[in-house]
């Protein structure tokens, strides 16, 4: 099992990675080498992370550090026995973070394609969605209904077995 | 404003979000009332696998829209009070995940609802077989892809129509990443010619698979069926898993089934197998170059083994679970994985088998373990020395044989709490089939647990103090489970309330499934 630390980049080892905003981060190299975060890093004194504004890359790069020791599992592995189905207490209070906040590192992940942030996001927020009714989700939300009254009516009909829960 | 997430821009995000729903009905069905955009991802995914939905499996009626006018003629003429209104959604073709035995089981619970709308059940056996080979090739023709597939081997008949729409399909079977096939031993007989045409379609079709599990495999198969799954081995492009799971009694003839996997000898990378006599079938394991985790459960381990032993082995994983186990067959074995082998668990029955010579092997060969399980082993000092120099080590499962007085045994436990290794975060710890000494054992340890696994102690106190001066010193400490397969319910009340009332603040106490770590 590949422990995530065998890439080449020495422990001392800093990069500057430079956010849509202009702010400037120096982070430990092996976390822009574990996390392919020097994608766009056109070779210069610094790596642009466009797309992502300092106060996300902030969160994002205090995630990746802490990290860092995770093992890495293989690409495409969904091997449901290992998989932890308990979101790290770290993990939860970091995502403890305004709405906004939580959304603007999901996508963050996404586009920087840290898959491990971008599932524990993902999975913060379908936590939020459990157990509740639409009206509830749209609130929390702020989601529009744009059902006609047919068809939500007909939606409800077809689907209401799934309410038998 | 809402997130840009759930306004349509980025539906791949969405369909992340919604995944982490799957198998929660209600919550999905919320999800998709929610408004249109969010009804477009919900909706696939409530339909992926509607069958292990386990109340009143009413959505089938959904699928009786789809049906073409001929097959919807067959429906009624059962004398189902059914109608066929246009649906919003072609559901047949969201279907990913496909248990057989289930879709027979949930038509045959239709069919009572329908007819007397209560849960009294009856055999319709010729209705339900019918209305499921119907309902088998609507998802056949629908354009559904399966990822899974669930079948048993059993005297359910498959209609020539569905073979013929399964022919005329490619896709249905293309994209299948799962195939567990089972043998329904209560048949009374098996449909040899059906389910051997079944199996060379999936042979032809689905061929991308990446975890096969046989189960149940057993005598009243016949040849002709072992060639069927042997050539569904044979033409995987990539299979990674392979479990084999026999009927009790250790099965020793194969007919192929395990040489076939010569074919996939670049690719697999798991095995397990259960029950099994060892054949001269097992020694292609030896050319699989990539093979990374062995399971061996309740089989002729000792000749099994022997396939392990060559230059080229770097299995990483290795379980072994059976009555006994011969030492002098596993150390030089685990000589030959040495620095490669990180997870290791040894489960016997009730036999003692850890000889010191097999921990002095362990310790000098294999530093790298980060995960291990050892069951019926007696303490000692060389035990000791083995745990302690586990540099890496993260998980620990340890069931003690402990023959000691008390005071001894006391100091057994604090002896081992101070040499748990510095990396260890979860600890599941029995020492004769108890846990004495809890106190003892998390005043003295060290190593920043996150989880602990300990059996029921009736002095709930002594379990507070113990847990809440652990989570004070070491603030490492998140989730506990105490008793195992005891579920939280089963305790005394008082006990309960007791345990909850003094450690909410401290630590998460969950259920044994939530927290248990397998190899």
């Amino acid at each position: 099992m590949d422990n995530g630390t065998s890439n080449s980049a020495s422990e001392n080892e800093t990069i500057t990675l430079k956010s849509c905003d202009g702010i400037e981060f120096h982070i430990d190299a092996r976390i822009a080498n574990r996390y392919t975060l020097l994608n766009n890093w056109n070779g210069g004194e610094s790596a642009c992370i466009p797309n992502v504004n300092g106060k996300v890359l902030e969160k994002v790069l205090e995630w990746c550090e802490h990290h860092i020791n995770d093992p890495q599992l293989n690409c495409g592995d969904d091997d449901s026995r290992r998989r932890n189905t308990i979101i790290e207490e770290w993990d939860e209070n970091f995502l403890s973070c305004d709405q906004d906040m939580l959304f603007e590192i999901i996508l963050a992940a996404n586009y920087l394609e840290i898959k491990p942030l971008l599932d524990l996001g993902c999975k913060t927020v379908a936590n939020m969605m459990k157990s509740k009714s639409p009206e509830e989700i749209r609130s929390a939300f702020n989601i529009d209904n744009d059902y006609t009254p047919e068809e939500e009516e007909q939606f409800r009909k077809e689907n209401e077995w799934a309410e038998d829960y | 404003m809402a997130s840009k997430i759930f306004m349509g821009d980025i539906p791949e995000l969405m369909e992340i979000i919604l995944n982490n729903l799957n198998g929660e009905f209600k919550s999905l069905y919320s999800c998709a009332l929610v408004s249109r955009h969010w009804c477009k991802i919900a909706i696939p995914i409530l339909w992926r696998d509607p069958f292990s939905f386990d109340q009143k499996p009413m959505f089938i009626s959904r699928y009786f829209s789809s049906l073409n006018e001929e097959d919807k003629f067959i429906v009624e003429s059962y004398g189902l009070n059914i109608d066929f209104p246009n649906t919003l959604f072609y559901y047949a073709k969201f279907l990913k995940i496909l248990n057989l035995l289930c879709l027979m089981d949930k038509v045959e619970k239709w069919i009572q609802f329908k007819i007397f709308g209560s849960q009294e059940r009856i055999t319709l056996n010729t209705v339900r077989d019918n209305i499921t080979n119907l309902l088998f090739k609507l998802f056949v023709e629908s354009g559904a892809t399966l990822s899974k597939l669930d079948f048993d081997i059993s005297n359910f008949t498959i209609k020539p129509k569905v073979f013929y729409s399964l022919g005329k399909n490619d896709h249905f079977f293309s994209k299948l990443q799962d195939i567990i096939i089972s043998v329904e031993t209560e048949s009374d007989f098996l449909n040899i010619e059906e389910n051997d045409t079944l199996l060379r379609i999936l042979a032809k079709k689905a061929t991308k698979v990446y975890t096969l599990k046989l189960d149940l495999f057993d005598y009243i198969l016949k040849p002709r069926l072992y060639r069927a799954l042997a050539n569904i081995i044979k033409s995987q492009e990539h299979l990674r898993r392979f479990e084999l799971s026999c009927e009790e009694g250790l099965q020793s003839e194969f007919y192929g089934v395990i040489s076939a996997l010569e074919s996939q000898r670049y690719t697999l990378q798991e095995i397990k197998l259960d029950n099994c006599a060892y054949s001269t079938e097992f020694n292609v394991l030896k050319n699989c170059d990539k093979l990374e985790e062995l399971h061996i459960l309740n089989c002729e381990e000792e000749e099994l083994l022997k396939v392990l032993d060559t230059d080229f082995c770097h299995i990483s994983t290795l379980e072994i679970c059976s009555y006994s186990i011969d030492a002098s067959i596993l150390i030089p074995i685990l000589e030959n994985l040495g620095i490669f082998l990180q997870r290791l668990k040894l489960y016997s029955d009730n036999q003692e088998i850890y000889t010191q010579q097999l921990l002095r092997t362990l310790m000098i060969f294999c530093p790298n373990l980060t995960y291990l399980y050892i069951s019926f082993i007696k303490f000692s000092d060389q035990l000791l020395k083995f745990i302690n120099s586990l540099r890496k080590l993260q998980f620990l499962t340890l069931s003690l044989i402990d023959n000691g007085s008390n005071d001894i045994v006391k100091i057994h436990v604090m002896q081992l709490a101070k040499i748990l290794p510095l990396t260890l975060q979860y600890l599941d710890l029995e020492i004769n089939w108890s846990c004495p000494h809890i106190d003892i054992l998390l005043r003295h340890c060290d190593a920043p647990l996150k989880k602990l696994i300990i059996s029921k102690d009736p002095d709930e106190k002594k379990i507070i103090d113990a847990l809440i001066g652990f989570c004070v010193r070491k603030k490492s400490l998140i989730y506990v489970n105490i008793g195992r397969f005891w579920i939280l319910n089963n305790f005394n009340n008082n006990y309960l309330n007791n345990l909850k009332k003094n450690l909410e603040v401290y630590i998460k106490l969950v259920p044994y499934e939530c927290i248990i770590v397998n190899c």
